[in-house]
């Protein structure tokens, strides 16, 4: 045996023990209580905040979490705890690595049509150079296309055209430099409006295709 | 005999799989990765890179200085920290169907979770679970932490 085939040997075994240390089965324990688990509700960027349900697995008591920081603790097969606030700096400290690893977010774009057609604004087509820099900018980027339509005309032909748009669009972006296989299409017809309308309503603002970027 | 027809009869010599119809659209992909990170695809353990697929029923697993960023297609973020390990137990985003399900399980670690559009067209379909706790949400972000 060669100093390399014995080298590589070696650096494989430490490597194959490495992970199965630092990702094989765990102490979890199927019939013993369960460890704790925490929850923390953080704000969004822009400040708004959601809200969280948390219960037990065992299904004992509810608690809400609707504030910033609202953390609760959940023990064995205990209610959850009463919600109470979690310092920033505890945080930073428990789960900023963790939170420093969120993937960008994606980026949204919103391209109109004319009416009863699968052509675009002259204001939409000028967004396509946005789209591109937004692609150009992220790792491993994937383009997601939706296509809408208002509610004119019947349900059937609006799924149809909502998917020309939205084909439309891809058109655009491979001819731009896209590459195909990161985009995918789909169509939502008249079943998602962005301003609501009664059936057969002309809207220009429903004839979009919503791009999203990730 | 054209190329699609011999695809095709390839894709009919095949026995069915689940992985087949997986093979199309993954749930999510890797955007970032550090340390000792893998996706754990149908048993095989695959290191994580950026643009790994994640498809459902996958997991994620980190080592002691290992995280992870994917992004799914609903546009749902996660995170996984060190010394992680969690399940992608369910994921359909179906828009032209409406059919929604989203399921997490955090077996032991920590994992942020930004909510997407499965959350925001289906909100019920969003079920978060750890060993000891189940979380829904209503257009959120959240750490949940599972101990040991």
């Amino acid at each position: 045996m060669n100093r390399g085939t014995a080298w590589l040997i070696v650096h494989g075994a430490v490597a194959v023990a490495v992970a199965a240390s630092a990702c094989g089965p765990r102490r979890v324990s199927t019939t013993g209580t369960p460890g704790p688990s925490t929850v923390v509700l953080l704000a969004e960027p822009d400040g708004s905040v959601g809200r969280a349900v948390v219960t037990s697995g065992a299904g004992a008591g509810m608690v809400d979490l609707a504030a910033d920081r609202a953390v609760t603790t959940v023990t064995g097969r205990q209610a959850p705890s009463p919600a109470a606030t979690l310092d920033a700096a505890a945080i930073d400290a428990r789960y900023g690595q963790t939170l420093a690893s969120l993937p960008m977010a994606p980026e949204a774009f919103t391209l109109y049509f004319r009416l009863e057609s699968d052509e675009l604004t002259d204001e939409s087509r000028a967004l396509l150079p946005g789209v591109l820099k937004a692609v150009a900018g992220r790792p491993a980027p994937e383009v997601g296309v939706a296509g809408h339509t208002d509610t004119t005309g019947d349900p059937k032909a609006n799924y149809t055209l909502g998917l020309e748009r939205a084909n439309r669009v891809r058109t655009l972006l491979v001819g731009a430099g896209v590459d195909t296989s990161l985009i995918d299409i789909s169509s939502l017809g008249e079943s998602d409006l962005r301003v609501r309308t009664a059936d057969n309503v002309l809207e220009p603002r429903n004839r979009r295709v919503e791009i999203s970027v990730r | 005999m054209t190329g699609r027809s011999i695809v095709a009869v390839l894709l009919a010599l095949l026995p069915a799989s689940p992985a087949l119809g997986q093979a199309a659209a993954p749930a999510g992909r890797v955007k970032v990765t550090a340390g000792m990170a893998f996706v754990v695809h149908e048993g095989q353990r695959i290191p994580a890179a950026v643009g790994t697929p994640v498809y459902e029923r996958d997991s994620l697993a980190t080592g002691a200085d290992g995280r992870m960023g994917i992004t799914l297609r609903d546009d749902t973020r996660l995170s996984v920290g060190p010394q992680t390990t969690m399940e992608i137990s369910r994921f359909v985003y179906a828009q032209s169907d409406s059919q929604f399900a989203f399921v997490l399980k955090v077996v032991q670690g920590v994992v942020a979770y930004v909510s997407g559009r499965i959350a925001k067209l289906s909100p019920d379909a969003v079920r978060l679970e750890t060993p000891s706790a189940i979380i829904g949400v209503r257009g959120t972000r959240l750490v949940i932490e599972a101990g040991p």
